[in-house]
């Protein structure tokens, strides 16, 4: 390339928080009209790095240069300044409010203090139509689609002329087919002389859509390569510091009774008056893993709603055991063998505002060996929680003591799985177990999954990430829109046929009733 | 071992005293501005009155005043013991049971009922099996009037704050009217109009225990050590039992606390239930005193001396029921100055003046621990004002989200996008 200044340099950063060097020596070249993938692991500095070139922190060492001046960016209304937008990976829309509206949000044009909208409404539309962006202006953002969303935060930032354009892992929420618009609309942003920031951990995407690709590991710069002379095996050494190995270790399953059965359940919806599951019939065995894929939203939630009692069955009964359970509550559930995983950590999985150790007895406090008398035995719940913090690393400030709003989510995602998988169960249900963790982490719970398979406890697994389906799983079903649209075995299927399923467009019928 | 100063206990306590700390300077500052204001007040007098003030029941002239205030200052400390723990003890279960007013006039109703209706003169064993059953009339009417409240919202999720206000009123107007109805109840001594005979007259006053030989002159009683008692209890309750473990898990996420097959819908019940019966409890105490009279005519006008004021008691001692105790009876402490301040030439509202100021401030109370303890970390790499900055910044682009407030630095390393569904950075 010449020696044309690069659009964004972000040179030599450092930062470092108490003890730890978020990023250490961290150089980014952005050069006009290119898509440049930010690739790393969670913790990899990446967010911080982003955090830094949005103002939101000041570097301790390095420089950032705009068109090879040297700028100071020290809130995000100086990156905006230089145009500098960011697509967030969870929207920052007014939900009541119109795709218009939200566009022009903080940028309003005003006769005599009164809103005008209709050179606004024209730039929308001139811009939706250079740059393909399908949106519906006077929509309201509650009632359109998440890919509609996302266009909906583009045109924001090409309303405000921004020209460097910065992706937080914007495809985590789309299913296929918009994933397939979104990197289409973003070569087109990219023909059109924009620059855009891609931060990923998938490479697939990485490899169709990006010109070139940084990796991070550890707050430590690894390289840039240009993708066209790359593979996704370079890639993932690069992102990871070894050659991974996504495979789990198991050995093949050997399937006993069934222990849960689930026989023509439908739940409804929290959101629209369809029902959510609709007449859903499976069994899973013991010592199987038995998966639910499907894209986010067709009804897994409610599933794993119905099945571990937060939610009501609308019709059909649920089997624990060969006991009906579809009116017990949690209680009695987790009584009678039920662990869960839950999809939320916040909201279900933890207190937040407790400490660990109480956190740790949150299933369990009631049992003889917690309390006497309705007295918690704190010695017991002291003893208990170091144990399981040993046992499964859970790092923290202040050991038990620590209040789980402080720990980092990986940590928190693993006192989860400790309570959850030491608490004696006959089912486990695991909601994303591994969701928002980093590869270690993952192989870690992965095996212990499979360490209660072997010894005998049936496990559902609804999951939406692929890579977790295919290998962890013994026994896929996929579900979309409600219904069960096949079943599959994960050492015959390849994750294209996965994926038709999961879009929809392969059904077959489940035969077991 | 840690130490002391990271104790959350002590961190509670060193904001609360800064807390009052900025009252009274704000109110002394009021006093100064008022002897330019006033021909009739010098700047003299308001260090005067400060003094008054500070000195509470101890600024009133001869040592025998300064027993029966201190006794009077602990009098009137008790019912606010009970609505502020009552208060407090929703407040762990994440309701805000700003009905301990009509709570308060319910319990105050069930045990006048009763220690007014049966006349036990002259045989005082009776007298108190007479009292001690009115006290546990008016708490079981306060705990159902708890109740309601609490049963609208677990089963038909109906705000607790609208139907304790309603509840409020409608006990207010029952009092009088239940009242209203039992001429024989009613004082009708001269120059009264509107006040129900005592207990005194009918022999179930609360006990003295000895109080009266201690405090001689005072209205303190028994009533006193009942709330004493009820507080720890609640305190041990709520830290020490699988009950309050429960209690309190609702009240910190109520989604984790079903998700942990605990029955929220019962707990709310249940703890707006003892919110209620705490707040009658400090009703009935209060009027089972044979020295105080009760003005059942237009009951309302009362409401917010009688149950109002627990919600500050409880905001100032951070819902821990033991705390609440000292803070009520520091509050009593400066009202009581507050009587004396008439001989500084001031008003002696203006000691409510400077104890809503107090109050006011416990609101910053969260503010001032974060400063003291942003002060004492120092961390290398985010002082003071890069951390506020940070914190601007932070909320000029991501809405408040309330399950996250970054409290420790580790929470900053990796700021993440910011993610509402609970995903979160690895370290």
């Amino acid at each position: 390339m010449s020696e044309q200044p690069y659009v964004i340099e972000m040179r030599h950063i450092t930062k470092i928080f108490g003890t730890l060097k978020a990023n250490d020596d961290i150089t980014l070249q952005l050069r006009r009209g290119e898509i440049h993938a930010l690739l790393g692991e969670n913790g990899a500095g990446k967010s911080t790095l982003m955090s830094i070139l949005f103002g939101l922190y000041d570097p301790d060492e390095g420089e950032i240069l705009k068109d090879g001046k040297p700028v100071k960016i020290s809130d995000p209304n100086d990156a905006t300044a230089l145009g500098i937008g960011m697509v967030h990976q969870h929207f920052k829309l007014v939900e009541n409010f119109s795709v218009l509206d939200n566009i022009i949000l903080g940028n309003e044009d005003t006769v005599f203090g009164f809103l005008k909208k209709s050179t606004a409404r024209k730039k929308v539309e001139d811009l939706s139509k250079k740059y393909g962006l399908a949106v519906d202006p006077d929509a309201i953002i509650e009632d359109i689609t998440v890919g509609m969303q996302q266009r909906t935060e583009i045109l924001k930032m090409l309303y405000r002329d921004n020209e460097i354009l910065i992706f937080d892992e914007p495809t985590a929420v789309l299913t296929p087919q918009e994933i397939d618009e979104l990197m289409q609309i973003m070569k087109n942003l990219a023909a059109e002389g924009k620059s855009i920031l891609f931060i990923t951990h998938k490479l697939n995407e990485i490899m169709e859509v990006a010109d070139r690709c940084t990796v991070l590991r550890k707050g430590r710069y690894i390289g840039t390569v240009d993708v066209k002379n790359s593979s996704k095996e370079e890639l993932s050494e690069m992102m990871v510091g070894r050659s991974v190995n996504f495979e789990v270790e198991k050995k093949p399953a050997k399937p006993g009774k069934a222990i849960l059965d689930v026989q023509h359940l439908s739940v409804k919806s929290t959101s629209h008056p369809k029902d959510a599951v609709r007449d859903v019939s499976f069994k899973v065995r013991a010592g199987e893993i038995t998966c639910i894929a499907g894209i986010d939203g067709n009804g897994q939630t409610e599933l794993g709603y119905a099945i571990t009692g937060l939610a009501k069955a609308e019709h059909g009964h649920i089997l624990l055991d060969g006991e009906d359970i579809t009116k017990k509550s949690i209680l009695y559930r987790a009584e009678h063998g039920m662990s869960n995983i839950p999809e939320d950590r916040h909201k279900h999985g933890l207190i937040l505002d407790f400490s660990l150790e109480e956190n740790i007895v949150l299933r369990r406090y009631r049992e003889p060996e917690f309390q006497n008398h309705g007295f918690i035995k704190f010695d017991e719940v002291r003893k208990y929680a170091d144990r399981l913090i040993d046992e499964f690393d859970v790092r923290s400030g202040a050991g038990a003591l620590s209040s789980a709003r402080s720990m980092s989510g990986g940590n928190q995602q693993k006192a989860i799985v400790a309570r959850e998988l030491d608490h004696e169960h006959k089912l486990l249900v695991a909601i994303q177990p591994t969701r928002g963790l980093d590869v270690g982490a993952i192989e870690f719970i992965h095996s212990e999954i499979v360490k209660k398979r072997d010894e005998g406890a049936a496990v559902l697994l609804i999951s939406l990430e692929l890579d977790e389906v295919m290998s962890l799983s013994d026994r896929i079903l996929v579900m979309y829109e409600g219904e069960l649209v096949g079943e599959l075995d994960p050492k015959k299927t390849t994750v294209q046929e996965l994926g038709l399923y999961m879009a929809g467009a392969k059904k077959d019928k489940i035969k077991e009733a | 071992m840690k130490k002391l100063t990271e104790k959350q206990g002590f961190k509670s306590v060193r904001a609360s005293i800064l807390c009052i700390l900025a009252g009274l300077l704000v109110g002394f500052v009021v006093m100064v501005i008022l002897s330019f204001v006033n021909d009739w007040i010098t700047i003299g007098d308001a260090f005067h009155g400060l003094a008054i003030l500070l000195g509470g029941p101890f600024s009133s002239g001869t040592a025998q005043y300064i027993v029966t205030n201190l006794g009077d200052m602990i009098f009137y400390a008790t019912p606010l013991i009970m609505t502020g723990v009552s208060v407090a003890i929703a407040y762990k279960t994440g309701l805000f049971n700003i009905g301990a007013a009509g709570q308060f006039l319910m319990g105050t109703m069930g045990s006048l009922l009763v220690a007014l209706n049966i006349n036990t003169s002259g045989k005082p064993v009776l007298g108190i099996l007479v009292w001690i059953l009115a006290l546990v009339v008016g708490a079981l009417f306060g705990m159902i009037w708890g109740a309601i409240p609490g049963f609208f919202k677990a089963v038909f999720n109906v705000n607790e704050v609208i139907v304790c206000i309603m509840t409020n009123w409608i006990a207010a107007n029952i009092v009088s009217w239940v009242f209203g109805a039992m001429p024989n109840l009613v004082n009708s001594g001269s120059g009264k109009s509107g006040y129900l005979i005592t207990t005194a007259v009918t022999g179930n006053g609360t006990p003295k225990a000895g109080l009266d030989k201690l405090f001689s002159g005072s209205y303190l009683d028994f009533g006193i050590i009942v709330a004493i008692l009820l507080a720890v209890l609640i305190y041990v309750m709520l830290t020490k039992t699988t009950f309050g473990y429960e209690l309190r898990a609702c009240g910190a996420n109520k989604y984790g606390a079903r998700y942990a097959g605990m029955n929220e819908k019962r707990n709310i019940i249940l703890s707006m239930a003892i919110a209620g019966g705490l707040a009658a409890v400090g009703g009935a105490i209060y009027y089972l005193n044979p020295g105080i009279e009760f003005k059942f005519s237009s009951a309302y006008s009362k409401l917010p001396d009688y149950g109002f004021n627990g919600i500050p008691a409880a905001l100032l001692g951070s819902s821990n029921p033991i705390a609440v105790i000292f803070v009520s009876l520091f509050i009593r402490y400066l009202s009581i100055g507050g009587d004396n301040l008439t001989s500084a030439g001031y008003n002696k509202y203006i000691a409510d003046v400077i104890i809503a100021l107090i109050i006011y401030f416990a609101g910053f109370s969260r503010l001032f621990n974060d400063i003291l303890s942003r002060r004492r970390k120092a961390a290398p790499a985010a002082d003071t004002a890069q951390r506020g900055a940070i914190a601007a910044a932070v909320s000029s682009v991501k809405p408040a989200d309330p399950e996250k407030k970054p409290e420790t630095t580790e929470k900053l390393i990796e700021p993440e996008k910011p993610k509402n569904d609970g995903k979160e950075a690895e370290e």
